[in-house]
């Protein structure tokens, strides 16, 4: 693991996209009664922002995401990703990392993050490559032959964070990845994430329960509220990068994780 | 077979000391000897067995009446069972209803079969096949819930085709399964099989079993059971062998 003060700085030709949301709706139907999960969000994401979603539970933040994942399908408005609508999951175009457990158990490390890959008919050297270079990214070079049984948690989802990226998306998205990790491996699992979304530049839409890890790591926090979702605050969070542990107990952080308790209080 | 050197050893020394004990009993006339025919009695006439061609020829007729059995059992009952989990409607309806038919023991239909089949290769084989396919099913069920939906959302997101889903996540999650359940159902095949060879049968090792032992032939008798008794460990062993190379994941 590197530690902060050897950031490698944003790359600006990394590859990176932009994501415009506008009057995005989803409505599903349960007991033949209409239930409105997501309820008209607009949002515009520039290329290599930190996006972080919060929000009560079931205000559909995690519904959002796999909309934009192409995994669901949107009720209403559109999506795009890179200015093209997203239909079905193009693996070229997002990258998603899931909560646990997401990877499969009868791979390798380093077959795991060569999935998507193995998916297109990628040749096994290349593949070998391409899974090298990410499992470098995130600090697990010497781990690929290690099978997830044999990974601690936070291992297992930065293996995880390798497979999103492995085929270079401009965009990754984030659901709740460090939800089952204890707080500690929850922290440096964070200043990881900072450090490869540092060195790669992209955009990158986290979603997450946790208002401390909200602040910590966003450029930008969207806050929804609960049935209907939709979105009741924008912060931009101004605090300078590199992000320090010392900032936690800042006025500015707390401020901010504040306003943002308030607006989730109210809703839930 | 698991364990270390010791564990294997005391394996090991169990196993000879039941022999020892059949041997001593036998020999001091503790048991009836004409009941209990002593171990190295027993296995000399297993391979004087062995040499019959009658014998071999009855183990023939068994293997290829269990053969059969199993390879119709197993892909259809694998069939069946992917079709019920798959539809989560059928599932629901269909599922109780085969727990219901799967606690009936099996060897109260054998008498239909004998007189819808007559005595014959079918009958067996038709009987074999329907005290296997039940265990089949239910062990597919188990299998493909097994499979985490998380796994298939993952599959999806990297855009994953159908085919591509059934080779990479669904046959390996549902494998370990799988390969159970394959020795599970042999055990109940083998036992559905000598089942009908034993109550109405020309030829097969369970009809001579059941000879051997009406005629009091004790030493005849016992060799049978050492002989089916092996095969038996034999096949299920080869299965837990691929097994335990196919699910070294599994924690």
């Amino acid at each position: 693991m590197q530690p902060l003060a050897n950031i490698t700085p944003l790359k600006p030709a990394a590859r990176a996209g932009a994501v415009q949301l506008a009057g995005v709706g989803q409505i599903y139907e349960t007991s033949g009664q209409d239930v409105v999960a997501v309820s008209d969000v607009s949002l515009e994401v520039r290329p290599g922002r930190f996006v972080v979603l919060v929000g009560p539970s079931g205000c559909g933040k995690s519904s959002l995401l796999m909309m934009m994942a192409g995994l669901r399908p949107q009720t209403s408005g559109t999506i795009l990703i890179n200015g093209a609508s997203i239909d079905v999951p193009d693996p070229n175009r997002v990258g998603v990392v899931f909560q646990e457990p997401s990877l499969f158990p009868w791979l390798t490390a380093e077959e795991n993050v060569e999935f998507p890959l193995t998916l297109r008919g990628v040749s096994r050297k290349d593949r070998r490559i391409k899974a090298e270079e990410a499992l470098q990214l995130v600090g697990l070079d010497s781990f690929g032959k290690r099978h997830p049984h044999e990974l601690s948690g936070g291992m297992k989802q930065r293996v995880s964070i390798a497979r999103g990226l492995v085929q270079d998306p401009p965009v990754l998205l984030m659901d709740e990845p460090f939800a089952a990790l204890d707080e500690q491996t929850r922290m440096t699992m964070g200043d990881e994430l900072l450090r490869i979304w540092a060195a790669t530049g992209k955009t990158i839409i986290f979603v997450t329960h946790s208002l401390t890890e909200a602040v910590y790591l966003a450029d930008e926090v969207v806050v929804m509220s609960a049935r209907p979702g939709r979105i009741v605050d924008r912060l931009d969070v101004a605090l300078p990068r590199p992000r320090t542990f010392e900032m936690l107990s800042g006025d500015a952080f707390g401020s901010l994780r504040d306003r943002i308790w308030r607006h989730i209080r109210k809703s839930a | 077979m698991s364990g270390t050197l010791g564990i294997k050893a005391a394996r090991i020394a169990i196993v000879l000391a039941v022999f020892a004990l059949w041997e001593a009993l036998s020999r001091a006339g503790i048991v009836n000897p004409r009941l209990l025919p002593s171990a190295s009695e027993t296995f000399a006439m297993l391979g004087e067995l062995l040499q019959r061609a009658s014998v071999r020829n009855d183990l023939v007729v068994t293997a290829s009446e269990v053969a059969t059995a199993f390879v119709l059992a197993v892909p259809i009952g694998t069939l069946i069972g992917f079709l019920i989990a798959e539809n989560r409607y059928f599932a629901e309806v269909v599922k109780p209803l085969l727990f219901f038919a799967f606690s009936i023991p099996k060897s109260i239909f054998l008498p239909m079969f004998i007189l819808v089949f007559g005595v014959g290769f079918s009958e067996k084989v038709g009987f074999g096949f329907f005290s296997t396919i039940f265990i089949v099913i239910m062990s597919t069920t188990t299998a493909v819930e097994s499979v985490k939906v998380e796994h298939l959302t993952v599959a999806r997101s990297y855009g994953a085709t159908a085919a591509q889903t059934a080779f990479r996540v669904y046959l390996p999650s549902m494998l370990p399964v799988l390969l159970e359940a394959l020795r599970i159902s042999m055990i109940f095949n083998l036992t559905g099989v000598i089942l009908a060879e034993m109550y109405a049968s020309r030829d097969g090792i369970g009809h001579q079993i059941a000879t051997w032992g009406e005629n009091f032939q004790m030493k005849q008798l016992l060799a049978g059971v050492l002989m089916i008794g092996a095969i038996a460990m034999i096949f299920n062993e080869l299965v837990r062998w691929v097994e335990t190379r196919c699910s070294h994941w599994r924690t």
